[in-house]
């Protein structure tokens, strides 16, 4: 694979032997390049500027700025940067945070250096990495919100939703629907903006309460 | 460790907050109500003693009618014993305000003040019971109003106020005064019995609530207290395993593969205890993610068991170990026979239903019910669903050969639509109820 082929990636986390360890699972591939790495939330703003990854593969633990702030800023400043959280706890309310400011998926940190390799590629390529557990929180995050004015799901979309917390990867569901996988990835695609979308919404409702559109 | 997270039934015998300050508060008012009744038949009887002994009354057969729609009155007071509602409140203080009035028609002219008062303590009933219902300010309000009327029976009775000397009017004072007093005083001793009643009910819960959070506490730390020791115990074993491995001893692969599994396992137990918030879920429900947690926790091999929840799905704790001990045999099935790497289980709510699935990616099989039956196989199929079936749901099992089992477990959700707060509806609030509590 050429040099230029290569995803570059950005790595924070406050463990320099886990930056270690992972920027040498990730180079070992051969289809990874780490062109940076942040010890913790501030730096990994103004590093991720300078440097310019296309894959920033972060904690949610860090000092100064908390990760999902830094996810926020991060995706704020440069929308097309693809945000991977590689996360010890799974802790529900900070990963669900992560997705809805602009993370596009999430791995345990005992995940393998293979399975750590495949998502890192199939993030860059636009396909959100929900693990099956992630799933059924952003079901029940839908589920609450409904009969507010958020956007709703489709019923296609809690369709795949559901598949994907049963553990079915994106082929099956593409089996099992009779659709393309291409498409089963848009509707996972749609999912994540409306999640965002609501974050958003959550955010100006919160902002209008306060005032502070008028300051 | 055993049933992580889990947490445990409501405390047991708890005693009764929701009704305990309420009795309480109902026993001191049927105490002063009875005290009331007593006080109209001792002022009655006393009335019709006066109305016999204190010499000649003016008008004879008034009198006697008085006493006896009193008696009447009275009687029916006591036996019907009606809420205090304004009408009721209103006529009882309008027959006390007619009977100081009738007081100065029946006593001979201009003797009001000088004999006993016809109406004895009676009309004092009245401004008592105003005050016992409605508190203070009713019972001062009724105090004057009759006070008004004891101005009235004095003119009724020939006496002229505007000509009359000091004494009298220093007498039409006291009246009112004392009117005044009984229905105030007495309001705020009920007023004062209901807001300790309140208190007691309020301590009473807090009680209960500070009970319930310690007992979870406590379970809590014993956990994870037994966790952090396995996993000091893990971490001494990985550093030293590690250790030898860089010094470049020969370790034998089973045991690093065993390294990599106890850590796994530990992995996994503190992560289901310690970083999630304790969930305060309703007395006497458990939750259903905690409850697959504790099951995927025990450690299943090679088998990589994962849990996905819509929530933490509060439901009567009995039916929480009955679908993960469930979950536990397909769990067992999946080991034995599926040649799976993977499970996933995922517990939603969904339309008054709660739903588990457990999937594996394994070989799977044609699932022919009828055959299996024939065949004799389906021994644990059927306990499974045997125990789903005793909560009144059902079990669903699909699989095609090569494209892994999907098992659903179908139970109903107690809580039903229209209570977002997610609190059952065996222990749903209600006007004999507010906090909610369990009876």
């Amino acid at each position: 694979m050429e040099a230029e082929d290569r995803v570059r990636v950005m790595v924070v986390d406050d463990h320099p032997v886990w930056r270690d360890g992972v920027r040498a699972d990730l180079e070992a591939s051969g289809r990874i390049e780490v062109v940076a790495e942040a010890a913790d939330g501030g730096d990994a703003i103004e590093v991720a500027r300078e440097a310019m990854p296309e894959l920033v593969l972060m904690d949610l633990n860090l000092p100064t700025v908390r990760g999902v702030e830094a996810i926020r800023r991060i995706v704020e400043e440069s929308p097309h940067v693809r945000v991977l959280v590689l996360s010890a706890s799974g802790e529900e309310a900070d990963v669900l945070e992560a997705v809805k400011v602009g993370a596009s998926g999430y791995l345990l940190k005992s995940s393998t250096a293979a399975e750590l390799v495949d998502a890192v590629v199939r993030v860059r390529a636009g396909e959100p990495t929900f693990s099956p557990s992630l799933a059924a929180l952003v079901l029940g995050e839908f589920r609450r919100m409904s009969g507010t004015t958020e956007p709703g799901l489709t019923a296609r979309e809690t369709e795949v939703l559901r598949l994907v917390a049963k553990g079915y990867s994106y082929r099956e569901i593409a089996d099992q629907l009779v659709i393309s996988v291409k498409t089963v990835q848009n509707h996972v695609q749609n999912i994540l903006t409306k999640l965002q979308l609501s974050k958003r919404y959550e955010l100006m409702r919160y902002a209008i309460r306060r005032g502070l559109d008028r300051s | 460790m055993n049933e992580a997270g889990a947490p445990r039934a409501g405390t047991a015998g708890a005693p009764r907050a929701g009704t305990a300050g309420r009795s309480e508060a109902e026993r001191g008012r049927a105490i002063l109500s009875l005290g009331i009744l007593a006080f109209r038949w001792v002022s009655l009887a006393w009335m019709a003693v006066l109305a016999l002994t204190a010499g000649p009354l003016r008008r004879p057969p008034l009198a006697a009618a008085a006493i006896l729609l009193l008696a009447a009155w009275t009687a029916w007071l006591t036996l019907a014993r009606p809420a205090p509602r304004w009408p009721l409140l209103a006529a009882d203080l309008a027959l006390a305000a007619g009977l100081n009035v009738l007081a100065g028609l029946v006593m001979p002219e201009r003797t009001v003040g000088e004999r006993p008062f016809f109406a004895a303590g009676y009309p004092v009933a009245a401004a008592v019971s105003w005050g016992a219902a409605r508190g203070v300010r009713a019972g001062v309000v009724a105090g004057l109003a009759l006070g008004l009327s004891l101005a009235a029976g004095l003119l009724a009775n020939g006496v002229d106020l505007a000509a009359e000397d000091a004494p009298t009017l220093l007498d039409l004072a006291g009246g009112t005064l004392n009117f005044v007093l009984a229905g105030g005083a007495v309001g705020l001793v009920a007023r004062l019995l209901e807001r300790s009643a309140l208190q007691l009910r309020q301590a009473t819960e807090e009680t209960i609530r500070a009970r319930e959070r310690a007992a979870r506490l406590a379970e809590r730390e014993s956990l994870a207290r037994q966790i952090h020791d396995s996993v000091l115990q893990a971490l001494a074993l990985v550093h030293k395993r590690g250790r030898e491995l860089a010094a470049g001893g020969p370790v034998p692969p089973g045991q690093v593969a065993g390294l990599a599994e106890m850590a796994a396992g530990q992995e996994r137990a503190l992560r289901a205890l310690v970083l999630r918030d304790p969930d305060d879920g309703p007395t006497g429900a458990a939750s259903l993610r905690a409850g697959l947690e504790a099951v995927a926790g025990r450690g299943w091999g090679h088998l990589e068991v994962t849990v996905g929840a819509t929530g933490p799905i509060w439901l009567p704790a009995h039916h929480v170990e009955e679908l993960a001990a469930a979950v536990r045999q397909a769990l067992d099935n999946v080991v034995e026979h599926a040649g799976a790497s993977r499970v996933a289980l995922f517990a939603e709510e969904d339309g008054g239903m709660v739903a588990v699935t457990i999937r594996d990616d394994g070989r799977g099989f044609t699932y022919d019910e009828a055959a299996f039956a024939a065949a004799g196989k389906i021994g644990l199929a059927k306990s499974i669903k045997g125990r789903v079936e005793q909560l009144g749901g059902r079990v669903r099992v699909t699989s095609r050969p090569g494209a892994g089992t999907e098992v659903e477990l179908r139970v109903e959700d107690r809580r039903g639509p229209g209570n977002p707060k997610g609190v059952p509806r065996w222990i749903r609030r209600g006007p004999g109820n507010p906090k909610g509590v369990p009876r």
